[in-house]
């Protein structure tokens, strides 16, 4: 029997925003309960205004729930305590244009509470993990944004956490970088850490992740193992590689009478499993019975 | 308990890291040498004839311009830092690391007293090098009325810079406090001036209020007045350019009573950051 120790565990957390006095509050997580297990690479899916960054927030202590606890390898994610072993790269980040990218490293070194020859060993390793050896000295400010992701990743993973959250990560990174990502990803869970990763990009979290959790509506609808969600959200299909107008006009008639779904042929299993769980429209057909 | 206690090492990175933002900025050093063309100028127009006395109009203008940017240095570099961090999004990153919210605070706070040390000290020895040049011109270059007046003690102007350095971090404080409650760093910055302009009228204010009586208006006008820091106990700039001494008993009072306000408005700052939704 496999035991499944969680890294994060949600109690019956809640969270409504309210934006003023006199506004209505809005609801952005209801009644979650969820354990993220430790040692997965966990994919964090969900439309936009699903909840995920508030669930990240909320892991990482920046948000307290309106109802319910999150904790954070069994302490309270709000506490300060709890977050040596969390690693945080936010999204889109910008830092600190002055620094430079090995004085940013050491920044949030320090703050992990590293000092020392063992701060200057993590912060060579953590900067050579990423492949910034060559731009380490240079001003953050000169760095393109695909740079300033890798330099993030660094600050990140410098303080070697058992729980590296990332949000949307590979968003401004070309190919080759993303590559470069997606090797340290597996190298952190080779190393026995837990990565959860949120992003859109489907066919990332099908070739990456191990686990994954879809949110939708501030609701977590799935939480399984990535093969699990695929094969319990798929619809059976018969995929049709390419097909012109006028035959996929036929298709679509002959599909009606017969009471059947007609959905845009899709690349990979993930994102079909993806829109039969969240009732997502297709781009160009939608849904057509 | 040492988790509640907050560590020194975490603040000084802090602190170190938001003056090392802060003195590189370009407002930063504009305003620098705005202090300094001012102390410039006041120096090219020491003999004109209207002072009676060159040292008077040195220490006037020097602390005029001193005490004037340097609340412009205070208000934009803490709500500039404060809000440069949200926007950023830094401040998530520092935060996900076992740094809690009042280490932020104070570790911000650290850096721009910091600042405001390196811009008034900076100021001062300006004011003191002008002094001293002044001192040294062969008197007769000088018109004979001009020579009058009292000299000042130099050692007195350097204190002097030192209590513009305490009001300085008082407002820094406040502004830090205003910042933690603000949602936009313009909301910020006015109403840190509008609060620079309450604590300058504050001795007028308590002086109206004390002549209203001992009701429950007046009791509660001057509960209320503690609250906020009278900067006219700051201008020692007068007595100094009239050959006056800045004496320990004063300096140690004023110190004393801008610690108090400092750590009330840092503590303030902690509280309204503490329950800011990131």
């Amino acid at each position: 029997m496999i035991l499944l120790v969680n890294a994060v565990e949600f109690d019956g957390v809640a969270k409504v925003f309210r934006p003023g006095l006199f506004e209505t509050p809005a609801p952005a997580l209801t009644e979650v309960d969820l354990g993220i297990p430790e040692g997965e690479i966990v994919g964090l899916l969900g439309p936009n205004g699903s909840g995920k960054t508030t669930l990240l927030k909320i892991i990482l202590g920046l948000l307290v729930p309106t109802t319910g606890i999150c904790r954070v390898f069994g302490r309270p994610s709000n506490s300060a305590e709890g977050r040596p072993d969390v690693g945080y790269l936010p999204e889109a980040p910008e830092f600190y244009a002055f620094l430079t990218g090995t004085e940013l490293v050491r920044f949030f070194a320090g703050l992990s509470g590293l000092a020392g020859s063992t701060q200057e060993d993590r912060v060579r390793t953590a900067i050579g993990r990423v492949g910034m050896e060559s731009a380490a000295d240079r001003r953050i400010g000169t760095y393109s944004r695909g740079m300033k992701e890798r330099i993030g990743l660094a600050q990140a993973l410098v303080a070697e956490p058992k729980l590296v959250i990332l949000d949307e990560p590979t968003a401004n990174l070309d190919p080759e970088g993303a590559m470069k990502f997606a090797s340290v990803i597996r190298d952190i869970h080779a190393r026995g850490g837990t990565v959860l990763l949120s992003t859109h990009q489907l066919d990332q979290i099908e070739y990456l992740c191990t686990w994954v959790v879809l949110l939708s509506r501030g609701r977590v609808v799935s939480s399984g193992p990535v093969e699990e969600f695929i094969q319990r959200c798929s619809e059976p299909a018969l995929v049709v590689e390419s097909l012109d107008e006028a035959h996929r006009s036929d298709l679509r008639c002959w599909l009606a009478a017969r009471g059947a779904l007609l959905r845009v042929a899709r690349s990979n299993r993930l994102e079909r499993a993806y829109c039969a769980a969240t009732d997502c429209a297709a781009p160009e057909e939608g849904r057509s019975h | 308990m040492s988790g509640a206690v907050p560590s020194a090492g975490r603040l000084a990175a802090i602190a170190v890291n938001t003056f090392r933002e802060a003195v590189r900025q370009r407002f930063f050093v504009i305003v620098s040498l705005a202090t300094v063309s001012f102390g410039l100028a006041a120096w090219w127009l020491r003999d004109c004839g209207v002072v009676a006395c060159r040292e008077k109009f040195l220490l006037d203008a020097g602390f005029g311009a001193l005490a004037f940017f340097g609340a412009i240095v205070a208000i934009v570099a803490t709500a500039g830092s404060f809000f440069g961090e949200i926007e950023r999004r830094t401040v998530l990153a520092v935060l996900s690391r076992p740094v809690r919210r009042k280490e932020f605070v104070l570790g911000k706070l650290g850096g721009i007293l910091g600042l405001l040390f390196v811009f008034c000290g900076m100021g001062t020895a300006l004011l003191v090098g002008l002094l001293w040049c002044s001192r040294t011109l062969p008197e007769e270059q000088l018109p004979g009325a001009m020579l009058a007046g009292e000299r000042v003690s130099l050692p007195a102007v350097a204190l002097c810079g030192l209590v513009q350095w305490l009001r300085c971090s008082v407002l820094a404080a406040l502004a830090l406090a205003v910042s933690a409650y603000s949602r936009s760093s313009l909301l910020a910055v006015v109403a840190s001036f509008a609060a620079l302009v309450v604590c300058s009228l504050r001795s007028f204010a308590w002086d109206a209020f004390a002549s209203a009586g001992h009701g429950l208006a007046g009791g509660a006008a001057r509960v209320l007045g503690a609250c906020v820091p009278d900067f006219d106990l700051y201008e020692v700039a007068d007595a100094v350019a009239n050959g006056g001494a800045v004496s320990p008993g004063y300096l140690s009072g004023i110190a004393l009573y801008s610690t108090i306000y400092v750590g009330m408005f840092a503590a303030i700052a902690a509280c309204f950051f503490w329950h800011r939704e990131l």
